[in-house]
């Protein structure tokens, strides 16, 4: 009973990780199939919230900051609810990015370093030298996507539980070690782990809901009590608190709601 | 049949992390007696050897390449410790040292600040603030190290083979992962794997015996056949070079053959 976060340098060795993990465990395979649910359920189109997952905003690619907010918060929604029925390995959706404090949530990351670049160079016919720039420049796109995002390297290896790199150990090693680490009793779920992992999920439902029309916001859940945190110009406070409690009060789980506004200089009232 | 180096910033339960791991293989757990190793055999105080071990080169360093020597010293002890295989090393830049050889299974032990410094206090019996201080220091200290003599960052995970978060993981769980990750045919002393270490401890002896006069030269050995790297000019032309080779030839064991080269590449695996 656990959730499996698996993340590589490079999505093809990711993909193939994910998939014999799920296969020797027998658990479910999340990964960005999942945007089709949640652009139904949030009314967006999948490849806008594709997009969000794939890069950051940019006035060319039509993806305004706060717009981009939104999508993430879609995706964070439906990915955390999915999450919740456990047994689960999870990919290509940053969920290691935003699952957090929730012991039974094992995060992998798994290395190709060279072996990819030797790879990638074969694959395409150039040099080391220039598929080794490839691979650092996508590394850094990448990690620049995370910060934007979640203020998190997605490199650093203090964000897993385990970084294994591919150079000398053999992915079916990685496999199997993998999958008896899922087995320690650590990573089981528990009911104080669940209910964290309930409480985020109340919390994304809540943001993404907030996020549709308002920006600039923070929300914590905790057995069913939502507190928001956000800006507001003085003249508009209570009515932005109003619309706030209005708006979260109607997703399902939220027994209570307070706001937190702290005073907006800098930007119009929404 | 491999070589585990463990490396792990300050107070990380890297030590009981090797213990157990030795203990559990049955390898030979090593990590000061390189130092002392080193310093029998090129007759230099513990402590200079420890000093250019662990804190970066200073200003002065970088005109005297004491460090350096120091450094070549140290590689050149750790190497002829784990020509015999079946060894588990804790000590610092295990992973650098022994860079290039294919049986040496890196790992790193990554411990939360938080643990860390409550590790420091119950130990040396100071405060929070201090031991973070302290534990700041050092790990400055190792990331300055590792940029100045190698280029690289101490705490990027593609420098080891399993990087093992100690805070999630119990000490237990990482020495599993350790001895099962050392069983894989990936670090098994094949017979081309023992002559890569042998051919290495010989490189590593001409660098040792060069260093001191000429900390810039490079080194790679195949097969007994050494090969000395220089940059093109000065020291090879003025057949200094040349003398000193001709000396270490004599005392220097292992070398079937050793010649100079003068401003080509110098090879990756090139000590």
């Amino acid at each position: 009973m656990s959730i499996i976060m698996i993340s590589s340098d490079v999505a093809e060795t990711e993909a193939i990780i994910a998939g014999k993990v799920a296969e020797e465990k027998g658990y479910a395979l999340l990964d960005r199939r999942v945007l089709h649910d949640a652009a139904n359920r949030y009314g967006v189109k999948p490849e806008r919230l594709n997009d969000a997952l794939e890069n950051r905003p940019s006035l060319l690619r039509r993806l305004p900051p706060r717009q981009w907010r939104y999508y993430l918060a879609c995706i964070e929604a439906e990915v955390l609810d999915r999450l919740l029925v456990d047994n689960i390995i999870c990919r290509d959706v940053g969920a290691h990015l935003y699952v957090n404090g929730v012991s039974h949530a094992m995060k992998i990351r798994v290395l190709t370093g060279k072996q990819a670049c030797r790879e990638a160079a074969e694959r395409e016919g150039g040099s080391l030298e220039k598929a080794e720039k490839q691979g650092f420049r996508m590394n850094r796109c990448r990690t620049a996507w995370s910060m934007a995002a979640y203020q998190k390297d997605e490199a650093d290896p203090a964000g897993y539980d385990l970084v294994v790199s591919l150079d000398q150990i053999d992915p079916v090693e990685a496999v199997r070690t993998i999958v008896g680490a899922s087995a320690y009793r650590k990573f089981q779920s528990m009911t104080y782990s669940t209910k964290c992992l309930t409480d985020l999920a109340l919390a994304a439902r809540v943001r993404a809901a907030l996020l549709k029309s308002m920006s600039d916001m923070q929300v914590q859940a905790r057995d069913g009590a939502v507190v928001v945190t956000a800006r507001a110009l003085k003249r508009r406070k209570r009515e932005k608190v109003e619309a706030i409690k209005q708006l979260a009060g109607q997703i399902p789980g939220v027994g209570y709601v307070e706001v937190h506004v702290r005073n907006n200089i800098f930007r119009k009232a929404e | 049949m491999a070589i585990i180096t463990i490396s792990r910033g300050s107070s990380s339960m890297g030590k009981a992390v090797a213990e157990q791991v030795a203990r559990r293989l049955g390898y030979r757990l090593i990590s000061r007696e390189v130092l002392l190793d080193a310093s029998s055999r090129f007759n230099v105080p513990e402590i200079k050897l420890e000093k250019a071990i662990h804190d970066a080169p200073g200003i002065l360093d970088r005109y005297r390449h004491s460090s350096q020597s120091y450094v070549a010293y140290i590689r050149s002890a750790l190497v002829e410790q784990v020509v015999a295989d079946n060894v588990v090393y804790h000590g610092l830049a295990g992973h650098l040292l022994l860079k290039g050889l294919s049986q040496v299974l890196k790992v790193r032990i990554n411990a939360d600040m938080k643990k860390r410094i409550a590790v420091v206090m119950k130990r040396d019996r100071i405060s929070a603030d201090e031991a973070r201080s302290r534990i700041q220091e050092d790990d400055r200290q190792r990331r300055k190290w590792t940029q100045t003599l190698y280029g690289q960052d101490p705490w990027d995970a593609s420098l080891y083979d399993l990087t093992i978060c100690i805070d999630t993981l119990s000490v237990d769980n990482a020495v599993d992962f350790i001895c099962q990750a050392a069983g894989t045919e990936g670090f098994q002393g094949t017979e081309k794997n023992r002559r890569q270490v042998s051919d290495m401890a010989v490189a590593c002896r001409v660098k040792a015996a060069l260093a001191d006069e000429f900390p810039n030269v490079s080194v790679t050995c195949e097969y007994g056949n050494v090969l000395v790297y220089t940059g093109a000019g000065s020291d090879h032309s003025s057949g200094k070079l040349a003398r000193k080779i001709d000396h270490v030839r004599e005392t220097v064991e292992g070398i079937f053959h050793i010649e100079i080269h003068s401003g080509v590449a110098v090879p990756e695996e090139a000590v």
